[in-house]
């Protein structure tokens, strides 16, 4: 039981606030709340929007594609469970509609910062689906 | 409220990686150490201020236990390496209201013990729902507070064209600076081949970009100005500060501007509201001797330079060259040798050494004229220390 745990990876904490981002994941839909007053979009997910503070959000389906504003390559297991992985990436992603993700992308740890990306879904198990990207 | 208060006493632990002591144990040495250094008494202790509590460090309750205090101020901050100006501004701010005549501010760490708190799998923080305050996302393998310091590092490198091997003069100047200093646990020069050999932690950091893990412990007495005027040693006045800045602008590990996690990408520059330190203080930034920083990892002090106005946005990695941050230089920083080569106490080795300064009792590493000095972080928050 102790070596199952220490061989599985982290899952995303779920609640309240961002289960809809993850049910969409489920459907391989990238979702994001916008404020229906202001109109803008934002992550990680809120009650509220943190730009004009209304409560009035509604979840829609974003483009996918996006940007590499950062990224670093992890050469250290700091997690056994990502021990095997080692060199992998860590991006975070600016999408076109413009809050930040933070994923891998899939494929290669070449990477550049404005590299052009688009969202791949990686279904882990029945409850959870991880979005990634890849090199557009 | 007016700011009265001092730094009047210091004591410390010898600093060490898998030393046999508690951390109570370590507290203690250093807590009798600063009783000794100034002429208080242990009963003289009405107020404590705790950087980091359990499992890293103490909680207030076991040390006012533990060492028999009686307290009527007790102040404990979130277990992060940056509330260390948080427990020193409460400890001022405690004294100068009145709240108590004398805080202690304890800090006892013990990282090697408790490493796997660090980045790995004990490290509930990192698993917060909205990912880690350093950027953390676990289900994505980042981890460890130096994947935000990477993060930061990898677009600062591709706005400005620097290099590993320019970043490199944070760590080889604050190596420097250990070298000059007995208590140091790195006590041979760096090289830059050194650096550039060394091992890659998370792209673009490497080993030496990364901090000390270690043990040891610090104790800061502060109380009002009238009292420290009696005491033994020269006292080292608060003369101003600043508060931790947050916000939809603010990245833990990075400049505003710089565009990383939700921050507007935007021209990196010190702005008015991050320098409101110079005015509480009644000082002007060109007359800071030396500036202080928590060095957990090489970019920090960079961008500490670039916030607080020593130099233009993306102009730290220039700023840094040639010795200038090193021993002798135009801007001297963390000249115990900080976080990177000293040892890991939080940042209170760092506040020891600035007491050291200013008392003129640095031995080799004594700055001229060193009246005005300044504790600065990448977050934005800033003590301003000066001789009475």
């Amino acid at each position: 039981m102790a070596q199952e745990t220490a061989s599985r990876k982290p899952r995303p904490r779920i609640g309240p606030d961002s289960e809809p981002f993850w049910a969409g994941c489920r459907r391989h839909e990238l979702m994001l709340p916008f404020c229906k007053e202001c109109g803008k979009p934002h992550l990680p997910p809120g009650p509220v929007c943190p730009h004009c503070f209304s409560g009035s959000l509604e979840w829609k389906k974003a483009s996918g594609k996006g940007r590499i504003s950062t990224w670093v390559v992890v050469h250290k297991a700091w997690f056994p469970a990502f021990a095997d992985d080692i060199p992998y990436n860590v991006v975070q992603v600016e999408l076109d509609e413009g809050p930040r993700l933070t994923a891998n992308v899939v494929g290669t740890n070449a990477l550049s910062v404005g590299q052009a990306v688009e969202v791949v879904f990686d279904d882990i198990d029945q409850d959870l689906t991880m979005p990634r990207f890849r090199l557009a | 409220m007016k700011i009265n208060a001092a730094l009047v006493g210091v004591g410390a632990s010898k600093f060490g990686r898998f030393l046999p002591d508690s951390q109570l144990a370590l507290a203690a040495t250093a807590f009798k150490a600063a009783l000794d250094d100034c002429g208080l008494q242990r009963e003289d202790i009405d107020g404590l201020s705790i950087h980091m509590g359990w499992p890293l460090g103490l909680d207030y309750d076991r040390v006012a236990d533990g060492f028999g205090l009686n307290l009527r101020y007790v102040n404990q901050s979130w277990l992060h390496g940056r509330f260390v100006t948080n427990a020193l501004q409460h400890a001022a701010l405690a004294v100068s209201a009145g709240l108590a005549n004398v805080v202690a501010c304890v800090t006892a760490i013990s990282f090697t013990r408790e490493r796997d708190f660090l980045g790995g799998p004990g490290d509930a923080e990192g698993n917060r729902e909205e990912g880690g305050t350093h950027g953390e996302s676990p289900p994505y393998g980042l981890t460890s507070p130096a994947g935000g310091a990477a993060l930061s590092m990898q677009r600062y490198l591709a706005v400005t064209g620097a290099s590993s091997e320019k970043l490199a003069a944070v760590p080889m100047a604050i190596r420097a600076h250990a070298v000059l200093n007995p208590d140091s646990i790195m006590r041979t020069p760096l090289t830059l081949e050194d650096h550039q050999s060394s091992r890659m932690i998370v792209d673009p950091l490497r080993l030496f970009d990364c901090c000390l893990i270690n043990d040891g412990a610090v104790v800061v007495l502060l109380t009002s100005m009238e009292r420290a005027r009696d005491l033994k040693q020269k006292p080292v006045r608060i003369a101003g500060m600043q508060g931790m800045r947050s916000g939809r602008d603010e990245f833990i590990f990075a400049p505003p501007g710089l565009g990383i996690g939700q921050q507007p990408v935007g021209p990196v520059r010190s702005r008015p509201v991050d320098v409101e330190v110079y005015g509480s203080a009644g000082v002007d930034r060109s007359v800071v001797r030396a500036l202080y920083t928590y060095d957990a990892f090489s970019p920090l002090p960079l961008f500490v330079l670039e916030r607080f106005g020593f130099c233009g946005g993306g102009e730290a990695i220039d700023f840094v060259q040639d010795g200038a941050i090193g021993p002798g230089g135009k801007l001297p920083l963390n000249t115990s040798g900080g976080l990177l080569s000293e040892a890991h106490i939080g940042g209170w080795n760092h506040i020891r050494e600035m007491m050291r300064q200013i008392r003129g009792t640095a031995g080799p590493r004594q700055i001229p004229d060193a009246q005005v000095l300044q504790w600065a972080t990448a977050w934005g928050d800033s003590v301003i220390m000066t001789a009475a």
